[in-house]
């Protein structure tokens, strides 16, 4: 908490207990220096929108949804990378608990994008080869093989009748050629440069 | 009217109900879908892993739709609407972009251009169809049918991203299901997301996501529930069980495509829209709005 003594003295938390800042990236950001570098980085994926915008509103955080079911603050994820504790962020997996639904994009009234910065963090995650959900890789590995997440599934109808797109006579589903894979490959490793 | 179709991953692979009523409802629409050769997956599933990547694939299923020389792309899927209206606005804004993502196309001769129109079921129906005809069509009165809407986060927000409809208020959705003669009814969850994002990662708050909301639209009194996204339907039809399971509430709540319920009221089999593959309670609605002839005796 020594880095945000800035925000402590700022007069709408003094003499106060607590303040806005209370999940566990906090315990992981105590000991630790910001990181400028990886600031500009972050900052740097994120294009058009402006976290140095942000006025703590929590106008985000108070529609998230993440936030009622897995406490995920997006005004504070945007405050730690304004700081430069990228690598906490990243550490404590926070971005993995957004569900994406773009409320916090919405309403801003700063046009900041909390969701932004998160799928930057994610991305830099990746790239960091810190802990990711495999399941997101996989996603990735699928569609090298196959063009797509998955191939066409068998289902069950509620009579529990097993069908497939044969049964139910829809066309052949088709998968992208092999030169879709070699140029997809190609710019996945293009983009690590 | 020809419209290129882009039916993204979920739907050819299992959302099969979306595909067959989508296709069943066209002709009678005076649309003609143009399917597209060699496309792939839109990007969505690899945004957290590289947006890059992800872009790419979008510039290239717009760039194959763009072949094609019509005006129109339909993307039936939310997530698909989202990350090729993504695509369209970074490459407009960004030359650079462009150009990087254009070279990387050159592999396989293709080249985005920023040509066509993009559409989702909503729009498509609302605006390009329009009221006239979507009355013409449905012949069969849904009268009396109480029915919540769905639209998704992905094709509502964010507005700087041309959104189908209005991002805090939308109304296309109510108005499609009135013009079928259905009541849609007013709720707060209304905007509320269906938790499919966060199943990979949190598949527990997923489901209560789902849970909390199938909740309260069946707490509200709804008949059924319409959705225009296959991740949305995956949640609220496929994972009903589940999703119950976990909010440990009882759910028996019919989930079911706009387009399905479009092709009720236009007297299409329940094969034909593929109703037999919702999990859900299909055949409570199908009572209640006196579509089977056949009543079970009892």
């Amino acid at each position: 908490m020594i880095s945000l003594v800035k925000f402590e003295n700022h007069n709408a938390y003094k003499g106060k207990s607590r303040y806005p800042y209370s999940m566990s990236i906090i315990d992981l950001t105590t000991t630790k220096k910001p990181d400028s570098a990886l600031r500009l980085k972050i900052l740097g994926k994120i294009g058009e929108q402006k976290p140095y915008n942000c006025f703590n509103c929590i106008r985000c955080t108070s529609g998230c949804p993440s936030m009622k079911m897995l406490e995920l603050k997006p005004h504070e994820v945007v405050s730690l990378a304004k700081l430069g504790f990228v690598e906490e962020l990243i550490a404590s997996g926070v971005a993995w608990a957004c569900a994406t639904c773009l409320k916090c994009k919405e309403r801003c009234p700063q046009a900041v994008a909390p969701v932004d910065l998160i799928f930057a963090l994610r991305n830099l995650a990746v790239e960091k080869e810190a802990k990711v959900p495999e399941s997101f890789l996989r996603s990735l590995s699928a569609i090298l093989e196959t063009g797509f997440i998955q191939k066409p599934q068998d289902t069950v109808t509620r009579k529990l009748e097993k069908v497939n797109r044969e049964k139910l006579d829809l066309p052949r589903f088709r998968e992208p050629d092999d030169k879709f894979k070699a140029a997809f490959f190609k710019v996945l490793e293009l983009s690590q440069e | 009217m020809k419209v290129a179709v882009y039916w993204g991953c979920l739907i050819p692979t299992i959302q099969y109900g979306y595909e067959m009523s989508v296709k069943a409802v066209m002709p009678q629409l005076d649309l003609e879908p143009v399917e597209l050769n060699n496309v792939s997956c839109c990007g969505t599933p690899i945004q957290s892993v590289n947006m890059f990547a992800a872009l790419y694939l979008a510039a290239r299923n717009l760039a194959i739709a763009e072949e094609t020389g019509l005006d129109n792309l339909f993307l039936p899927c939310n997530g698909c609407y989202l990350m090729l209206s993504e695509a369209i606005h970074f490459l407009s804004q960004d030359s650079e972009l462009k150009e990087r993502v254009n070279k990387a196309l050159r592999e396989e001769n293709l080249r985005y251009e920023g040509s066509i129109k993009i559409w989702h079921t909503v729009n498509l129906l609302h605006d390009l169809v329009g009221e006239k005809r979507i009355r013409e069509v449905a012949k069969r009165s849904l009268k009396g049918l109480k029915v919540a809407v769905h639209y998704g986060c992905h094709i509502l927000r964010p507005s700087t991203l041309q959104p189908v409809d209005d991002s805090e208020n939308p109304r296309k959705m109510d108005e499609l299901v009135e013009w079928l003669g259905a009541e849609s009814i007013a709720y707060p969850e209304k905007l509320d997301c269906c938790g499919y994002m966060l199943l990979l990662s949190h598949p527990n708050a997923a489901l209560t996501f789902t849970g909390l909301k199938l909740k309260a639209v069946q707490d509200w009194g709804a008949d059924a529930l319409a959705v225009a996204c296959p991740s949305c339907q995956m949640m609220f039809d496929m994972r009903q069980k589940s999703a119950g399971a976990t909010t440990g509430v009882k759910i028996n709540l019919p989930v079911l495509y706009y387009t399905q319920l479009l092709g009720l009221a236009m007297n299409i089999s329940t094969e034909r829209l593929g109703l037999n593959l919702n999990r859900s309670p299909i055949d409570e609605l199908l009572r209640k709005a006196g579509l089977v002839s056949t009543v079970p005796s009892s």
